[in-house]
């Protein structure tokens, strides 16, 4: 798979994109020739096989796949704002796929995968630093969480296992692992395939994918409404005119109550602000992301030295991104219980982006009561680690009209049945 | 940090209170099908405007109430007594029953 | 080469208080009042950091807290903002992201590429092979900016404060002042709040007449009555309802303090920021703003350079170079902007500036380069408040558009003018920020509920008439004719801003998310507007149409330290905890409580509580005190079985479940009296639990006559368990039939327990054991655990702990919510259908209840025991079915004292839960060992004859 390698992209608007490598770079550095848009900019076509509502990591990676895979390219993404403006440019960019359920550990096993190898699919360098990640366990039932994850991981061929204070203190000096504190740390579930990885550039390589493919990216597009007759979809109204089109996909976050609301269909979802915040650099120091759920907090060092935090999300839905007080007074104090020594670590600056949180702490993906309206929504505080593989597998979905094996425990039709997934043990603060 | 307005207590941080969810009527549990019953249990309006809410004074007067709430601005316009207590204040109104407190819907 | 200048009207530094600091290793004199860097420049040094990306050398640019070449390392404090820190005596500095040193840097060979390392570069490479990524990364985490940590950095001491005023101002210039000074007057108490060290702004560094303005201001702050002023501190955040955060730096004793206030109004006043100008080599050491130069000469007495250009479009530039005139600094030009003047390159090598190139075609030699271009508004508290500041082309600035009723503005924020005219805007502000707070203050009040009728009329004060300000013209000046760098602190260029747009990233934000403009250490504050005007002159638009990107909190960095303050995490221990103590107890941490997990050997304590007799100390058991007539209908509502029925006397075990019927909370209610009851919930359930019930009794069944007290810290709780606890009791109970006929299994008794009355005690069985729980005042309960212990020594008494607890309920069968149930667990799942009464008329969760009995393909819960007796699967290890993978799992696990052999609790699937069944467990080492579903849930004693004993 990759934009290069792949013959089976319509041959209509595929354009191979200018390539990028250090030979290139080095090339046009001498000639100080300038790079091609990585993008490019379209005028609104009256009618798209298919329209992903959406311009982040999942609606791009939808968009990119279905022609990747299944060589469907007439396909217009809309983005109310600019690209990876939403949930996809406000996370704090890990990756992981160390879940507690069988059915969790599959699918973000697969997005890890792709994760691997994405740079070099999309010919563009996403920076996927797998440095490992540590969940701390402060108490004995969140150890047993722990272990229950560690033996479900390695049943499904991932790697993590369960460690101890010694081992941590190994891997990050920082972390206090002494006795004496409030919540001492009794161990720790350790997953060296996870990491970091620059989330802008994994909206931005897939963008380029699927534009080198012939997707339409619409930036500044805002979606009005969604015409549903006889129960199924019929087109899209947007700020810039009306699509026509059979095929809709709401690939939102934050916002996938109001969009699904358009075409009539309720979610069960609620909308949370989820805050992060920033330190000034320092030089190197912490390489494995850390999480701690008893203390609600997770850390983690970019390659330019800043630490990057995150908490659980705010204790009452909004749609305000504003960002309040109490998250970072709460966040320094559980950071410093971690790591005392990081009382002169300055934050440098505080953002939120919206989760869309549901009952089960699990996605909702597949076809809707409404014909030709699918849903890739509900993400909560998750989404941007599923990006990759919910693309691929919702394209499927789209291409063959058959839900992958994947994706189908986090159907909608589970809230009617009652059949709710198992994972909000060990997702209330999952990162 | 907002500030809500307890009907008890009045303006405080909303650092005291807990967010207990969008208001939701209960069906009757012995008349109502699964389908309904699951929407009630799971499936929510989430609006990006005004919701009716109840919040818990956890670290006031332990008391719930109901909020009317902008969840974009974070305004609050209105906070009152729980539909079940102004119910049944009326029931005592009508016959008779004694009345301390009738501030059910203090205005903010 | 000494730089200091003789004494200068308006200096900071005290010429009487000289000391010594060190910087790079070397010993330099300094001041008091002098920051480190106008210490280091007074001695000629020029170059304080090198760059982030291209590592040039870099110097000072605005001698102020921004300054982005300026950051420091102090002993084992990171980034501290050298041109605003204060030097102290002994201080150690040392110079950040420089290797191997300051003078030499290897990495500068980085500038020769530059135009290979375009930004972005990184995205472009380093993709293949795959392999090397991890090697190129490590070599990419090398250009990491700023300082060290070390894991053995002091914390140092935070703390935090709330303040209670009802104005705050943010900015101490001539405009905060003179709005403080007004609002004072007008009766509101004040917070006025300045970044620098010394209220006065501008004025500081101004002219005889603007000196002698500063001191009559703040003769004027200083006696007026209710005005706190915070120096070196900033108003870090405007965040929903006026909520102020204060960040006060440098306090004796404090590193940094961490002020909160709910402000009735915020004057926002912090005047304006000089913004740098973009052309080729405006990064060189010794091209500096007309700020810095003014700041240097003024305050610190240093001369900035030997001979100077200066390009000027506004009085601050003509101020700067009369200022280098007075300084014995030799002005080779002045360079006016606003008649067309312009400076094209600034030339020089790693010591800075040696030439300047002006638009008309002259080069002049000059060691500095002096810039006066224009201003940046701060107006990101306005914007934290929701405010969408609009661009005015004639004034080349940003000014706020709509303000909330609790924000106001004044100083350059608002325009321009004379200080007269600035200072009455100001004042008129100020007495509309206490008139606007009196009212905001007044209803704060009325939302009070008072029992009393009719509240005050809100008085409608007068509207504040305002001097309306003037705006003056001023040349739009971003970049020049040459490409430069637009943000120092990253290292991006207008020529990236260019090459990005091009590339597609064309929006402000996308372009700062690819260039990282705007993301470094002043986050935006120099570089956001001459970013936006790049973006807008290479897409064609306006600056209008460009827009901003977003301005978020914090104002200025604050650390973690004053976020945090003070951490307090209270924690419970009962009333027995200095036995345990005494006794050697390992502490467990169980949620908000402190409890022994075991005295030493837990498996002895498990054998003496099967053999003699134990104590253990529950006190964290929620307990919960309930009255009234209608306390059997609650009970039926809440828990999913029968509780009608319930006598004086009698004590029954509840399943809780939540309305998807899941299993909530567990545990043993007792009827005490006709309308008195006791409920129990887990220790970590208890607060939930009785959430849940105010809920209930609230917004559904506000009719019911019930009062719930929680009475958990009330009573000290101990469980008395072993053959002999009747014996032991009968040593101690007063008022109470023990013998099993008049006190038997599953019932509660009230009396007197070591001579302490109001203690009541029921025989419960959680450890399967004969046991009595008895629960006694809470401040008897060391005495009467000590009697008991005391009375008990021939008995073979000995305490137990949660440890020795989970064992012996382990062998017993009985399960733990939260431990041996999940998210997804209901009665039937653990094997308790048969409890599930669905006759009553309502209760929690009954139509789910219905349905789950009904569907049948739930988890169930089994004991279970290792084919070798000697191995113990830890909890969480998994059941294992070749054709269906994961099929179970063990919840509980424990190698049993009494049986010698390990046994288990744990989830199969419906088809495996027979008893007798074989199934796989996977160790965590990957064996699979062979384990069998067990006839009962408990392991020892089924038949509950022990405890019924």
């Amino acid at each position: 798979m990759g934009i290069f390698n792949n013959r089976n992209g319509s041959e209509n608007g595929y354009r191979k994109p200018a390539r990028y490598s250090a030979f290139d770079l080095f090339r046009r550095g001498l000639s100080r020739a300038d790079w091609p848009r990585a993008w490019r900019k379209h005028d609104l076509r009256p009618s798209y096989d298919v329209v992903v509502v959406g311009g982040g990591v999942h609606g791009l990676a939808t968009a990119y796949y279905l022609a990747a895979n299944h060589g469907i390219t007439d396909v217009a993404v809309l983005e109310k704002g600019y690209i990876g403006s939403g949930g996809s440019g406000r996370n704090t960019a890990i990756i992981r796929s160390n879940y507690l359920t069988p059915e969790g550990v599959r699918f973000y096993d697969r997005s890890v995968k792709l994760y691997e190898t994405l740079s070099a699919d999309l010919n563009f360098n996403a920076m996927f630093a797998q440095r490992g990640h540590l969940t701390l366990a402060h108490n004995d039932g969140s150890l047993r969480t722990m272990r229950w994850r560690a033996e479900v991981n390695k049943l499904e061929g991932v790697n993590s296992e369960v460690i101890g204070p010694d081992e941590i203190k190994r891997l990050v000096p920082y972390i206090d692992t002494s006795e004496d504190v409030r919540y001492p740390i009794l161990g720790a579930l350790y997953h060296p395939p996870g990491g970091i990885i620059r989330h802008d550039a994994v909206v931005w390589g897939y963008a380029r994918g699927a534009d080198a493919y012939g997707a339409h990216i619409h930036q500044n597009t805002e979606v009005t409404g969604i015409d549903v007759v006889d129960g199924r979809v019929g087109g899209v109204k947007t700020n810039r005119g009306d699509i026509a089109t059979r095929v809709v996909v709401n690939c939102t976050a934050g916002w996938a109550t109001l969009i699904s609301g358009m075409a009539g269909v309720r979610m069960p979802i609620s909308t949370f602000p989820l805050q992060a915040a920033v330190t000034e650099p320092v030089r190197p120091f912490l390489d494995p992301v850390i999480v701690s759920g008893t203390l609600h907090v997770y850390v983690s060092q970019t390659d330019r030295g800043e630490l990057v935090f995150g908490a659980s999300v705010d204790p009452f839905t909004s749609y305000s991104m504003r960002g309040t007080l109490e998250f970072t007074e709460g966040l320094a104090g559980h950071v410093l219980e971690l790591m005392p020594s990081l009382s002169r670590m300055r934050v440098l600056r505080q953002w939120a982006g919206l989760c869309d949180m549901t009952p089960d702490f699990s996605p909702i993906m597949g076809t809707t009561p409404v014909a030709g309206f699918l849903i890739d929504v509900g993400w909560g505080t998750y989404g941007f680690k599923a990006g990759p593989v919910s693309g691929e597998t919702m394209a499927e979905l789209i291409a063959t009209g058959k839900t992958p094996e994947l994706i189908a425990p986090f159907g909608l039709d589970r809230f009617e049945r009652g059949d709710l997934m198992g994972e909000k043990g060990a997702a209330a603060v999952g990162h | 940090m907002i500030l809500l307005p307890c009907p008890y207590c009045g303006l405080r941080n909303a650092s005291e209170f807990r967010y207990v969810g969008e208001l939701s009527e209960r069906p009757d549990p012995n008349a109502t099908g699964i389908e309904d019953w699951r929407a009630f249990l799971y499936m929510r309006d989430n609006p990006a405007g005004w919701t009716t809410e109840t919040w818990f004074h956890r670290a006031g007067c332990r008391r719930h109430f109901v909020v009317e709430r902008h969840t974009v601005t974070n305004e609050v316009r209105d906070s009152r007594l729980p539909a079940a207590q102004l119910r049944d204040r009326e029931d005592e109104r009508a016959t008779g029953g004694n009345v301390a407190d009738d501030r059910g819907g203090a205005t903010y | 080469m000494s730089m200091r200048l003789k004494p200068q009207p308006g200096e900071v530094i005290d010429r009487g208080r000289r000391f010594r600091f060190t910087w790079n290793g070397e010993a330099y004199p300094a001041y008091e009042g002098d920051t480190i860097v106008s210490a280091l420049a007074a001695c000629g040094e020029r170059v304080f950091s090198r760059s982030f990306k291209y590592h040039r050398p870099r110097g000072l640019l605005t001698a102020s807290f921004l300054d982005p070449g300026c950051m420091v390392q102090v002993g084992d404090e990171p980034n501290v903002r050298g041109a605003h820190r204060r030097v102290e005596p002994g201080m150690v500095v040392s110079p950040q992201n420089v290797w191997p040193s300051l003078r030499f840097d290897i990495k500068s060979a980085n500038g020769a590429f530059g135009r290979f390392l375009s930004a972005g570069f990184y995205y472009k490479t380093f993709i293949k092979p795959r392999r090397l990524w991890p090697a190129y990364r490590s070599v990419l985490r090398r250009f990491s900016a700023g300082g060290v940590v070390s894991p053995d950095s002091s914390h140092g001491y935070f703390d935090k404060r709330y303040a209670h005023p009802d104005v705050v101002v943010a900015g101490g210039g001539p405009a905060g002042m003179a709005a403080a000074i007004a609002a004072a007057e007008a009766g509101a108490q004040v917070l006025l709040v300045e970044e620098e060290y010394e209220l006065g702004g501008h004025l500081r560094w101004g002219n005889e007449a603007e000196l002698a303005a500063l001191r009559e201001l703040r003769g004027e702050v200083g006696s007026t009555a209710g005005i706190e002023v915070m120096t070196n501190s900033v108003v870090n955040g405007r965040y929903d309802g006026n909520w102020v955060a204060v960040l006060q730096r440098n306090l004796p004793h404090v590193v940094e303090r961490l002020v909160k206030a709910r402000a009735k109004t915020l004057v926002v006043a912090p005047g304006l920021i000089e913004r740098p100008y973009v052309f080729e080599g405006n990064d060189a050491p010794g091209v500096v703003l007309s700020g810095a130069v003014r700041r240097l000469v003024n305050l610190y007495a240093v001369k900035p350079g030997e001979r100077a250009v200066v390009l000027s479009a506004n009085e601050s530039g003509d101020a700067a170079a009369e200022d280098l005139e007075r300084a014995g600094v030799e002005v080779a030009r002045v360079v006016d902007a606003r008649r067309g003047g312009d400076v094209v390159r600034a030339n020089g090598g790693g010591k800075g500036v040696r030439s300047v190139e002006c638009a008309d075609g002259t080069k002049i030699d000059c060691d500095l380069l002096v810039t006066a271009v224009g201003w940046t508004a701060p107006t990101s508290l306005l914007n934290m408040a929701g405010d969408r500041p609009v661009y005015d082309g004639r004034a080349a600035r940003f000014f706020p558009s709509r303000l909330t009723e609790d924000v106001l503005v004044t100083g350059g924020l608002a325009g321009d003018g004379t200080l007269e005219e600035l200072l009455a805007h100001a004042r008129a502000t100020g007495r509309d920020a206490a008139g606007r707070a009196t009212r905001t203050g007044r209803a704060l009040r009325a939302g009070i509920p008072q029992h009393a009728d009719g509240q005050p009329e809100l008085a409608q004060s007068p509207p504040v008439e305002y001097p309306k300000l003037p705006v003056y013209d001023h040349p739009a000046l971003f970049r020049g004719k040459t490409h430069g760098i637009v943000d120092y602190s990253e290292d991006v260029t207008s020529k990236d801003l260019v090459a990005a747009e091009k590339e597609g990233y064309d929006a402000i934000e996308l372009a700062k998310r690819y260039t990282t403009v705007t993301m470094g250490s002043a986050q935006g504050k120099l570089e956001t507007v001459n970013a936006v005007a790049i973006m807008a002159e290479a897409t064609g638009s306006t600056i209008e149409e460009t827009g901003t990107t977003v301005w978020r909190p914090p104002y200025a960095p604050i650390t973690l330290g004053a976020l945090a303050g003070r951490i307090f995490e209270p924690v419970r221990y009962s009333p027995m905890q200095p036995w345990h103590e005494r006794h050697g107890a390992k502490p467990l941490v169980a949620g908000a409580w402190i409890r022994p997990d075991h005295y030493g050997d837990p498996a002895s304590e498990v054998r003496n509580v099967r053999e003699n007799v134990g104590l253990i100390d529950v006190t964290p058991l929620g307990k919960f005190d309930l009255r009234g007539p209608d306390v059997p209908r609650l009970l039926n509502h809440l828990y999913v079985n029968e509780w009608s029925n319930l006598d004086v006397g009698a004590v029954r075990y509840g399943v809780m479940c939540l309305e998807d019927g899941v299993i909530f909370d567990d545990g043993v209610t007792g009827r005490l009296g006709s309308d008195r009851y006791i409920l129990t919930a887990t220790s970590s359930g208890a607060a939930s639990v009785w959430e849940w019930i105010d809920n209930w009794l609230q917004t559904a069944k506000p009719g019911w006559r019930i009062h719930i007290t929680p009475v958990t810290t009330a009573y000290a709780s101990i469980n008395v368990a072993g053959p002999k606890s009747r014996d032991l009791l009968l040593r101690l109970a007063e008022g109470v039939d023990l013998s099993p006929d008049a006190f038997p299994y599953m019932r509660v008794r009230t009396g007197r327990i070591a001579s302490v009355d109001g203690c009541f005690m029921w025989r419960i069985g959680f450890t399967g054991e004969l046991s009595y729980e008895i629960h006694v005042p809470a401040a008897y309960g060391l005495h009467v655990w000590e009697a008991l212990m005391e009375r008990g020594a021939d008995l073979g008494v000995k305490p137990f702990g949660v440890e020795a607890q989970r064992i012996l309920r382990l062998e017993k069968g009985h399960f733990i919510v939260g431990q041996d149930t999940d998210g997804l667990t209901g009665p039937y799942g653990v094997g308790l259908g048969r409890m599930v009464k669905l006759d009553k008329d309502d209760f929690a969760g009954k139509p789910e209840l219905a349905w789950q009995g009904e569907r049948g393909d739930y988890l169930r819960l089994v004991g279970l025991q290792p084919h070798d007796g000697s191995l113990v699967p830890p909890e969480a290890s998994q059941i294992i079915e070749d054709k269906n993978g994961v099929v179970g799992r063990i919840t509980s696990s424990r190698m049993s004292p009494t049986l010698g052999r390990s046994i288990c609790l744990g989830f199969v699937a419906p088809h495996l839960a027979t008893p007798g069944t074989t199934l796989l467990v996977q160790l965590p080492d990957g064996e699979r060992i062979p384990i069998r579903v067990t006839q009962h849930h408990a392991h020892f004693d089924p038949e509950g004859t022990r405890q019924r004993g």
